[in-house]
């Protein structure tokens, strides 16, 4: 049986809507509008023991909020789901213990007090035996490089090294299950690839299931073969990195190498000139329309190379989102 | 040990104390200039209120039944009690509110022990504790001026009446605490509380007459504030006063308040995890 | 100049839509403030009752030239000078401010912090004037026994503007409170020490002429007992019109005073700030 299970979930909201004003506001005073926003709009997916899953979306896509439905967080509005055979919002201490919940940006760990005792608290409050408490304890913080900050104050450590520390936190009670919530949001680049590798790590020896969400494709690149992309509360696709491309890019991009002595000619009715740097030109070209361009280009001119490949992902997964959500999207800013 | 094995686990709730008490007290010890100021502060409100009614027992000779000595008893026990409620319990109160603001409440929900729990004791403010020793030596004075010798038993009946007191009062701050998922930015737990503990300020029987009458009955029988430090007080220092069937009253009706606080407590957190995104 | 007005009619306009949104919690607070008048009425008729009777058995029992419907009276006006003094979470309010940040906003923005708090106060008091009404007039209609007269033309306009100078001095004193978060972060314990000592000293727990003489003198010279104490006395008719005059002159030159306390507090406040960086 699947370890995650998800059918026809969905959460719904009674957002307050606040007019301006003072009429309105004196108005609010005894009687209140509001709408209905659906967070998350009846999905269904399901993962197995071991997988790497990685939740795909804009900002206000719904992935924090499926997180926190399988945490039991949050009751849905209707449909179910089964994590390690609970039902997650009953909140049963069984299933607590054998799962984690890591969000980016938000800190558990005691601000005044170096790492290490709140590692002693959550052993405490997840019973973890001493010796295997020792053991991982003592393999996480070298994996993750986090010996010498053990015993600093958490609120000295810089958001790198907290989020560190956050994981090893999460990890302490050999959660079956660890749920990421943006685990690399605000971190630089380095400091994104060390938890990015620590998790392809200790997944492979662990064997634990991992669903995680994010909108910096490079977490996903590096770790997950399988992508769920959601927008809107809906599933959009849910299958492999590279089945995205086939199935959501409309466009492939040719590039064509000219012989220098020719003068560069006008391709723009083939497709958009995407770059230009003499004697290459690369434009992109409706995939269906592929074919007929190449044997045109071939016959009217003379071509040192040709090359066709697919648009980048992260292009096309941004597109994917600008065409759902009416709200303009936050671009990516990864340094790509 | 297998899967299987470890879900069945359960954490022990005094070792989980523990940790919060080693943890909070190693907090504490950093700021140690805050420790000076908390130990201030308590003492100047004791002062004032003992310097208000010095001056008001050289206008009077007793309030209600209660001389000069057997009231500043009574003023003895009821910085015991709130030191008690400071110290173990506050700190939590007034950072819930902050939890919520913050989502980080959501962190206290993952863990597979009782959110009540969690949320009611994880910081401890051992600096307020202090305040017993005053408390203690103003409530010793009191006694040896009043010429009281008490044994083992009143001293037990009177540390459980304060027990007693205690819990009526973590109720209270409980249901107080758990207004905050509704009523978004609480203004402050130390406000309201203020307001609420008034009633528990002076002893019951001042409220007479057709004012004090009706309060007498809802803050006895009901949410007993009243009785909170009247009892303790009168159990040792006050017997003239002593009414064993109301201290019977007392226990059932804390007994009911610490039920019915975590009912909506437990309600609160159904209503958050209903609207949190 | 007509946008300074607008300006300050914004601020006041969106003040009062915020206040208007936490509608539960406000209502409650206008409650509660309530309750303590209660217990401190029955606390003096207990107080009352233990006094040794005196000779003279036809006589009312006082304390101190206060009858016991005097006391009363004195609480009850006490809260009224309180409804325009008490500045509930502004010194918290600051300090939170500069704790975590968000008070980069007035440094950056060319508006005034203090110009801004203030026009804030006036706001929030006026809407709790309007909730708070009904309430006050049913209280003071309920106690009219214990009640003096209405006092004469000049006694109630110089008691007027008492309050309204009580209200200057208590913002401005709480926002120097505030103002001190620049230099101690953590300033949560010093507040409770001032809202203490504001109690006892403004005469809010009881009036200030029971305390014997020194004491007595001294704690008149501050400036807290224009927040509840001056005012009080003024509306009882138990000051001279010579003693009114003197202490209005005095509230004024207090309001002077902490203003310019304020101003000076702020302005070297910024500058460590800025020089810490946010």
């Amino acid at each position: 049986m699947s370890e995650i299970i998800v059918q026809n979930l969905a959460k719904t909201y009674q957002v307050y809507q606040k007019k301006e004003g003072l009429m309105a506001a004196a108005r609010g005073l005894f009687k209140r509008e509001y709408r209905e926003v659906h967070a998350v709009d009846g999905i269904d997916f399901s993962i197995e023991k071991g997988e790497l899953v990685a939740f795909l979306g804009p900002n206000g896509a719904g992935k924090t909020t499926t997180l926190k439905l399988l945490s039991g967080l949050i009751y849905p509005t209707h449909g179910s789901a089964s994590v390690l055979g609970h039902t997650p919002w009953l909140r049963e201490n069984a299933y607590r213990r054998r799962f984690a919940l890591v969000m980016g940006q938000k800190n558990q760990l005691w601000w005044d007090l170096p790492a290490q005792e709140s590692f002693r608290l959550h052993k405490e409050i997840y019973a973890v035996e001493s010796d295997e408490f020792d053991k991982r304890l003592a393999s996480l913080t070298a994996l993750l490089n986090t010996e010498k900050l053990l015993g600093q104050p958490v609120r000295e450590l810089s958001l790198g090294e907290r989020m560190r520390m956050e994981l090893i936190a999460a990890l302490l009670h050999g959660p079956e299950v660890l749920l990421l919530d943006e685990p690399t949001i605000g971190l630089d680049v380095v400091a994104q690839r060390t938890i990015q590798e620590f998790l392809k790590q200790y997944q492979q020896e662990q064997q634990f299931t991992v669903l995680l969400t994010s909108h910096y494709m490079k977490d996903v690149a590096a770790l997950c073969k399988r992508v769920i992309i959601i927008a809107q509360g809906k599933i959009l696709y849910d299958g492999s990195l590279s089945g995205i491309v086939d199935r959501f890019s409309r466009h492939k991009l040719v590039t064509v190498q000219f012989s220098d002595t020719q003068d560069m000619p006008v391709l723009e009715r083939f497709g958009q000139v995407m770059r230009s740097e003499p004697p290459r030109i690369q434009i992109q070209v409706e995939r269906t329309e592929v074919p007929k361009v190449l044997s045109t280009l071939l016959d009217q001119y003379v071509l040192e190379d040709v090359t066709v490949e697919d648009r980048p992902l992260e292009e096309v997964i941004a597109e994917m989102f600008a065409t759902v959500t009416t709200d303009p999207h936050r671009p990516e800013d990864d340094t790509g | 040990m297998n899967f299987l094995e470890r879900s069945t686990k359960r954490p022990s709730y005094w070792r989980v104390w523990l940790t919060f008490a080693r943890n909070s007290l190693v907090r504490e010890m950093s700021f140690r200039a805050n420790f000076l100021i908390t130990l201030a502060t308590r003492l100047l409100w004791f002062c004032s209120m003992m310097i208000f009614f010095k001056v008001v027992f050289l206008k009077t000779r007793q309030i209600n039944g209660w001389g000069e000595h057997e009231y500043f008893a009574f003023m003895a026990t009821g910085m015991i009690i709130n030191s008690l409620i400071e110290t173990f319990f506050m700190a939590n109160c007034t950072n819930f509110s902050e939890q919520i603001r913050t989502g980080n409440l959501d962190f206290a929900l993952l863990k597979p022990i009782d959110a009540q729990f969690l949320i009611s004791l994880e910081k401890i403010e051992w600096s307020v504790l202090s305040n017993l020793l005053f408390a203690g030596g103003l409530l010793f004075f009191s006694l040896h001026k009043l010429g009281i010798h008490f044994g083992i038993t009143e001293m037990l009946a009177y540390l459980g009446f304060i027990g007693v007191g205690v819990s009526v009062f973590y109720s209270i701050m409980l249901v107080l605490t758990s207004a905050s998922v509704w009523m978004g930015r609480n203004r402050g737990l130390h406000e309201f509380w203020f307001y609420v503990t008034v009633f528990s300020r002076y002893p019951r029987n001042i409220y007479q007459g057709s004012l004090g009458l009706p309060i007498y009955y809802l803050l006895s029988y009901c949410i007993p504030i009243l009785l909170v430090v009247s009892i303790p007080a009168e159990s040792l220092a006050n017997r003239k006063v002593y009414d064993p069937h109301l201290a019977i009253v007392f226990i059932c009706a804390s007994l009911a308040c610490l039920f019915i606080s975590r009912l909506i407590f437990n309600y609160a957190l159904t209503s958050y995890r209903s609207a949190s995104s | 100049m007509i946008t300074r007005i607008r300006v300050h009619w914004t601020i006041l306009r969106i003040s009062i839509e915020e206040r208007l949104i936490y509608r539960a919690d406000f209502a409650l607070g206008t409650l509660l403030r309530f309750m303590p008048i209660v217990t401190t009425i029955l606390l003096w008729q207990a107080i009352f009752n233990g006094v040794s009777p005196t000779s003279d058995s036809s006589k009312e029992t006082t304390i101190d030239s206060y009858r016991f419907s005097d006391m009363v009276s004195y609480y009850l006006l006490v809260m009224l000078g309180r409804a325009f003094s008490s500045m509930p979470g502004l010194a918290s309010g600051i300090a939170q401010d500069v704790r975590d940040g968000t008070i980069k906003k007035y440094l950056v923005q060319p508006i005034d912090l203090l110009g801004f708090l203030f026009w804030s106060r006036v706001a929030h008091k006026l809407i709790y004037y309007l909730v708070a009404a009904g309430p006050f007039a049913i209280m003071f209609i309920l106690c009219h026994s214990f009640l003096p007269g209405w006092p004469d033309a000049g006694t109630l306009i110089g008691a007027i503007v008492a309050l309204i100078l009580g209200f200057i001095i208590g913002f401005l004193f709480e926002a120097t409170v505030g103002l001190i978060s620049f230099w101690f972060l953590e300033v949560s314990s010093l507040l409770f020490i001032v809202m203490m000592l504001n109690y006892f000293l403004s005469g809010h727990m009881f009036p200030l002429d029971l305390l014997p003489g020194p004491i007595r003198s001294v704690i008149l010279f501050l400036p807290f007992q224009y927040l509840a104490y001056f005012p009080a006395k003024v509306l009882l008719g138990q000051l001279t019109q010579g003693e009114l005059f003197q202490g209005l002159v005095v509230q004024v030159l207090w309001v002077i005073g902490l203003f310019f306390l304020a101003r000076f507090l702020f302005s070297r406040g910024v500058r460590r700030y800025s020089a810490f960086g946010g």
